[in-house]
């Protein structure tokens, strides 16, 4: 079963909500390896969430529902997994904190997790500081989760799904309820989780120019279909990217006014570089 | 015109906690359409929560439409202010959308036949009339999010306020629910809307103000606060990518003050006047 090297795989799986008329997923191809870290765009309804929750197996098992095709996490079919089993390599964090912590402090919300998994006290101990050091909150250890900022609540949840040390992290919309500086707060912390710890991430947003500064692979996906797959700036050169109702990043959109087929500028420093070469480009 | 929002001297801290508005004063004119920005915590749900009698000022008096909001009973002012929550599910309790939106006109005690047309045009304005029927809990969030905005827009009340009336909505999505407010403005309704996403406050506030720790810091013309960047930047925001671009590029075009750029077309345009002033060698 684990002749291949990707940690997770998706072969031409199709996924139907129970009581719905449509496929939620549309014959879905995905192979990632350990490592990756993937953004997934796409207007609402695409399938950002029904993806993500077949991954840590919210879909099929708590949904219902019917799929064809396969779901493999290290090439083991998810559907004969316990969600339990899932758990262990799947950490999951969902697009509003409020909704995700259940408990009073910091500290219990760690230990919620690592209890319900048996682990022993003396590790949990261990497991709650790296956690907690690995999205920069450490210092938040006796705090009472109610008295966190947005952007703090959003690490919590993080760290509560690395204590569980998970091979990979899915995350569903995490900045859509935070601040512009929250936002980038959980960004930078999966970059360093990506680039220090080899996390593989998988992270669905709206908010395409964060996409663009961090994921390695951008997919976008339309009505439960992955229409385009990429490096962020392969995806944002593609002719069709306007019809996807995805937004780019305004200097990726003014770039591609003054030359629609080179590839374009994803950043604030390459856009400014761009619009000097511009300028150049006038002589004078 | 006389101002139909009168904030005068409003402080408040809620039990037990420090003072989350200190000293406000901010007057609004009918027909504005007014930003209010700033980052988590800065107290802008708090603030509006004082022009729908949600809170009653402490220290301070807070007017809307004459009517003094410390001693109207709520009946009486939601006729004049309506509210859009930032969580639809702090809002919706119905169990189907038709009845939700029904639920603030039969309050009002409409008759059934005016509520009706009601609640049909409400649905059709936000694009959910196919959806009539539904049970709220059914629908995505950003649809949810349509669903409170529709039993507002119901209300037809001469102000609106929307706290991040975008969340969870996606790019179309965004321009869909904004083109509408901007429709309602342009009709006479003043429009309060809080928000993180500056590219959205460029393009249709025509005003900004932005709080920081329970502090207004910045109102003005939208241009001239995002002139503001050493102000933005105490508060953590960021003006719109491409208004960064612009400033990073600073390309002096013999004019004294260098422009502000709000838009992606503005940016375009103003990269065609460098070029004019590099061809003719003047400026202006």
């Amino acid at each position: 079963m684990t002749s291949n090297n990707f940690l997770i795989q998706l072969n031409n799986f199709t996924y139907q909500y129970p009581h719905t008329a449509n496929n939620a997923l549309k014959s879905i191809n995905l192979s990632l390896k350990k490592g990756s870290f993937v953004g997934f765009a796409g207007p609402t309804g695409a399938g950002k969430t029904t993806l993500i929750k077949s991954i840590n197996g919210i879909v099929p098992h708590f949904e219902g529902g019917t799929f064809s095709g396969e779901v493999l996490l290290n090439g083991k079919a998810a559907d004969t997994m316990s969600t339990a089993e899932i758990g262990r390599s799947v950490g999951t964090v969902l697009d509003d904190p409020e909704a995700q912590i259940i408990c009073l402090d910091v500290e219990q919300e760690l230990v919620f997790g690592m209890e319900n998994y048996g682990v022993p006290p003396a590790e949990m101990e261990q497991r709650m500081q790296k956690a907690l050091a690995s999205v920069g909150i450490a210092h938040l250890l006796g705090r009472s989760t109610a008295s966190l900022s947005g952007g703090q609540k959003q690490r919590l949840a993080i760290a509560a799904a690395l204590a569980m040390l998970p091979e990979v992290l899915v995350l569903d919309e995490p900045t859509s309820e935070l601040d512009p500086l929250g936002s980038e707060e959980v960004f930078r912390v999966l970059k360093q989780l990506h680039q220090e710890q080899g996390m593989t991430i998988l992270v669905t947003e709206q908010k395409t120019d964060l996409l663009a500064r961090y994921c390695d692979q951008l997919v976008i996906l339309r009505e439960g279909e992955m229409v385009l797959s990429g490096t962020p700036r392969e995806v944002f050169q593609h002719q069709d990217i306007f019809e996807l109702g995805v937004a780019l990043p305004e200097v990726t959109e003014l770039a591609r006014r003054y030359y629609p087929q080179a590839e374009p500028p994803i950043t604030l420093d390459e856009g400014v570089q761009f619009c000097r070469n511009v300028i150049l480009s006038f002589g004078g | 015109m006389n101002p139909v929002i009168k904030i005068n001297g409003l402080s408040f801290g809620y039990e037990f906690g420090d003072s989350v508005l200190k000293d406000i004063y901010l007057e609004i004119s009918p027909g504005e359409m007014v930003a209010l920005v700033g980052q988590n915590g800065a107290g802008k749900t708090t603030l509006v929560k004082h022009l729908i009698g949600l809170l009653r000022p402490p220290a301070g008096k807070v007017s809307v439409a004459d009517l003094d909001v410390a001693n109207t009973r709520i009946s009486k002012l939601s006729r004049q202010v309506g509210y859009v929550f930032q969580n639809p599910d702090h809002q919706i309790f119905h169990d189907t959308v038709q009845a939700e939106v029904a639920f603030g006109l039969n309050n009002l005690g409409l008759p059934r036949e005016e509520v009706e047309p009601r609640v049909t045009a409400a649905l059709s304005d936000v694009g959910l009339e196919h959806l009539a029927h539904e049970n709220p809990q059914r629908l995505s969030r950003g649809q949810r999010q349509r669903v409170a905005l529709a039993s507002v827009l119901a209300l037809r009340t001469p102000v609106i306020v929307l706290d991040e009336p975008t969340t969870g909505q996606d790019y179309q999505e965004r321009k869909q629910i904004m083109a509408l407010v901007e429709q309602l403005n342009k009709a006479g309704h003043t429009i309060v809307f809080i928000t993180h996403d500056m590219s959205l406050v460029a393009h249709y506030a025509s005003r900004v103000v932005v709080l920081c720790q329970g502090r207004i810091i910045l109102d003005g013309d939208t241009r001239e606060v995002f002139r503001q960047t050493d102000k933005l930047a105490e508060s953590l925001l960021l003006p719109p990518q491409v208004t960064v671009l612009a400033n990073q590029l600073n390309e002096p075009l013999n004019t004294s003050v260098s422009p502000v750029i709000l838009s992606v077309d503005e940016m375009q345009d103003y990269l065609q006047r460098v070029r004019e002033v590099k061809r003719n060698g003047t400026g202006d």
